[in-house]
């Protein structure tokens, strides 16, 4: 492989970990905040691309796409979280049985109204060309998927340090009693959370669907990535979902291209690798269960 | 602080989500259900005359839900146009999910022979599928057409019957992969003066197949082989793969993907300027079916490809068949639909010369055997030692005609007959 190979494979490698980090991101904070294994989450990927896929199809507008269906599916998950997953807090194994239940629903609905032939959204308009780097052309919505999770990152962590938000957030990772405690309505807190987490969902479920795809089965992909994500970054934490982001995209990349025939063993490897030495995850954070 | 002890630790999330994962990479596995309903053996007697029951077994969950859907269509326009009988023997169809699972299939396999002590089966989209309910289907005496599966070994001599092997049971409606993939590599050497090719396939048993089956007839037709890649089945990503496709100078590359996967490649390929830096996409008729091509749309344009059949295809048959299904369902039909309404037109002419008896089974295989009709994929029969299909294999090429990409077929094989036993 030569050096100017290796830059685009690199290239590639960061893009499918930005992409993966804007998945993981809501499960992780979801996660982090509420303590719930939110199963669901590939399905609230899956509606986000559905959706993209409904507006694309009537406006042609990718960008109305982008806002619409985390709008929607962030709604819709304002509405799952005081009515469903409320009642089981606390209740860990129910609630992941919930998730899974919910995501069972939402899949075959979609496939129920979108119909289960392939589909595939083509890359909004300036953003489909390639442009000249190192060595080579590159497609331009691939640099855009890097330029928006480097920024989502950025804007994390400016939420989770700089405001009251972010305050909150931290706060009720560390001890939600004591926040409830204070004054502070958690059940507000949690549901305004799921519904972020859906969002971000959502949002990965837009950006993917011109690399991806929109198709039955989807939703089972983006889960089982963004569980590996999480594991090995760390659960729990934003940083974490970057690490997890930056490890698995290149590995993943490199390893389909470099080993084919062991490109899923890999994955898994690293995963049993980081759980050995860093049984939390790469930057997760000690929790004792007490 | 009694609540906390509530909380969830990371063995308890690694155990949840990881049996979560697996359920979920697993699917619907086979229950082992009360199947082991004995009495089989009361195989129907005077069959003439009786409801003729059929077992459809098909995928209509998971990622080849639409393939199933499709050849069920075909299933119900082909009865309906029959009034519901075939050989004056009404028709029940009874169809079954395989959930694109072996070991579901197999469950559901054992279901029709045992529980509904079907007539006749018929069916089955992925290879390991039918690979895996072979040997049910043969000790059961069931006569099964296979309406999609192309694994070469179902239709084969093959040592040890590892994978698979041929059976006097079982036929073939559709094809073998080496029907799709060998021809155009000898044309590709011989006919169109291609030097060198690249081959880059699903890395599971039918692209590993076609690759090979491609390679040797390129390289038997005096071309060569430059190079191989594979992608993993169900690859999403395809950057990374058509990235090292350019960084090799072949310019002429073999691919067989289908589907999802078919779809995202023509975009990778677009995306990093394959055309414009003059390479070339050909590969398995799959790669640009309708599925993908309404889908990419003009990004396909040039792909040359091999397959039995094409929407376009000018004949009388084909004609009326994609008259009747759009009219019916207002639809183009696929390849697979295709594939299922020729296995039901062998039943029906196997049935008519037999006057609907099917319990006599070496005369109803016979019967098969003897079956030749015209299909919408042109003159259709049975070669007699294999139960594969001897058919003409058409060269097309994407071309976007008033607005539309379709294949236009530029040449043709005739009588690709599979060589019914491993060519290396």
């Amino acid at each position: 492989m030569t050096v100017e190979v290796a830059i685009q494979q690199a290239l590639n490698g960061i893009s499918f970990g930005a992409l993966l980090f804007i998945l993981a991101a809501g499960l992780s904070l979801i996660f982090g905040m509420m303590d719930v294994i939110n199963l669901a989450h590939g399905a609230f990927y899956m509606l986000g691309a559905y959706i993209a896929l409904a507006a694309v199809q009537r406006t042609g507008n990718f960008w109305l796409a982008l806002v619409l269906a985390p709008l929607l599916v962030g709604a819709l998950g304002l509405i799952i979280e005081p009515l469903l997953l409320r009642r089981l807090r606390g209740r860990h194994l129910d609630q992941v049985l919930l998730t899974i239940g919910i995501s069972l629903v939402i899949v075959d609905l979609v496939g129920l109204v979108a119909g289960r032939e392939i589909r595939s959204i083509p890359f909004p308009a300036g953003l489909d060309r390639s442009v000249p780097i190192i060595g080579g052309d590159y497609p331009v919505y691939r640099l855009f998927v890097i330029a928006f999770g480097i920024l989502l990152a950025a804007l994390f962590a400016f939420i989770h340090r700089r405001s009251r938000l972010g305050a909150l957030i931290r706060a009720g990772v560390d001890d939600a009693p004591m926040l409830a405690a204070l004054g502070v309505d958690i059940d507000r807190v949690f549901a305004t959370t799921f519904a972020a987490g859906a969002a971000l969902a959502a949002i990965a479920g837009v950006i993917a669907a011109p690399v991806f795809g929109v198709f039955p089965g989807m939703d089972v992909d983006a889960l089982i990535y963004s569980l590996i994500v999480v594991v090995v970054g760390g659960l729990g934490t934003l940083s974490g979902a970057m690490a997890g982001g930056a490890l698995v995209g290149p590995a993943d990349t490199f390893g389909k291209v470099l080993f084919p025939q062991f490109a899923l063993a890999l994955i898994f490897a690293i995963v049993a690798f980081v759980l050995l030495l860093r049984p939390t995850g790469l930057l997760g954070r000690v929790r004792i269960a007490r | 602080m009694s609540d906390r002890s509530n909380r969830l630790t990371r063995r308890k999330f690694l155990v949840a989500s990881g049996a979560a994962a697996l359920a979920a990479a697993c699917g619907p596995s086979a229950t082992p259900g009360a199947s082991a309903s004995a009495a089989a053996t009361a195989s129907a007697a005077a069959t003439a005359g009786k409801a003729l029951k059929i077992g459809v077994l098909l995928p209509f969950t998971k990622v080849y839900a639409e393939l199933g859907n499709s050849m069920k269509r075909s299933t119900e326009l082909y009865l309906k146009q029959a009034g519901g009988k075939l050989a004056n023997r009404p028709v029940t169809a009874i169809y079954e999910d395989e959930a694109n699972d072996p070991a579901v299939g197999l469950q559901k396999t054992q279901k029709f022979i045992e529980q509904d002590n079907v007539d006749l089966m018929m069916g089955i989209v992925a290879t390991p599928i039918a690979y895996a309910v072979r040997g049910a289907v043969d000790s059961a005496k069931m006569i099964f057409i296979e309406t999609n599966a192309g694994g070469n070994a179902l239709t084969r001599d093959i040592a040890n019957c590892t994978p698979s092997c041929k059976s006097k049971y079982i036929f073939r409606s559709s094809f073998s992969s080496w029907q799709i993939s060998s021809p155009i590599g000898d044309y590709f050497a011989t006919k169109k003066g291609v030097k060198e090719a690249f081959t880059f396939v699903a890395d599971y048993g039918f692209g590993t197949e076609s690759a090979a089956d491609f390679t040797q007839s390129f390289t038997k037709g005096g071309g060569k082989v430059t190079g191989s890649l594979k992608a993993p089945l169900g690859s999403a990503d395809f950057l990374p793969f058509v990235t090292q496709l350019k960084n090799q100078p072949t310019k002429d590359i073999y691919s067989f993907f289908s589907g999802t996967d078919a779809i995202n490649y023509i975009k990778a390929w677009n995306q990093l300027g394959m055309p414009a830096a003059g390479y070339r996409m050909n590969g398995a008729g799959f790669l640009t079916e309708q599925d993908v091509l309404k889908e990419v749309k003009d990004l396909a344009n040039g792909a040359v490809t091999s397959l039995f059949w094409a929407v376009t295809l000018d004949n009388a048959e084909n004609k009326a068949f994609v008259d009747a299904y759009q009219k019916e369902y207002n639809l183009l039909p696929d390849v697979f639909a295709v594939q299922q309404w020729d296995g039901l037109k062998a039943v029906d002419l196997a049935l008519q010369a037999t006057k609907g008896d099917t319990a006599n089974k070496d005369a109803f295989i016979a019967a098969l055997e003897g079956t030749k009709f015209k299909s919408p994929r042109g003159d259709f029969e049975f070669d007699k030692t294999t139960h594969n299909p001897i058919q003409d294999m058409y060269i097309r090429e994407v071309k976007v005609q008033s607005g539309q990409a379709v294949n236009v077929i530029v040449d043709k094989i005739a009588r690709v007959t599979d060589p019914g036993k491993p060519t290396t």
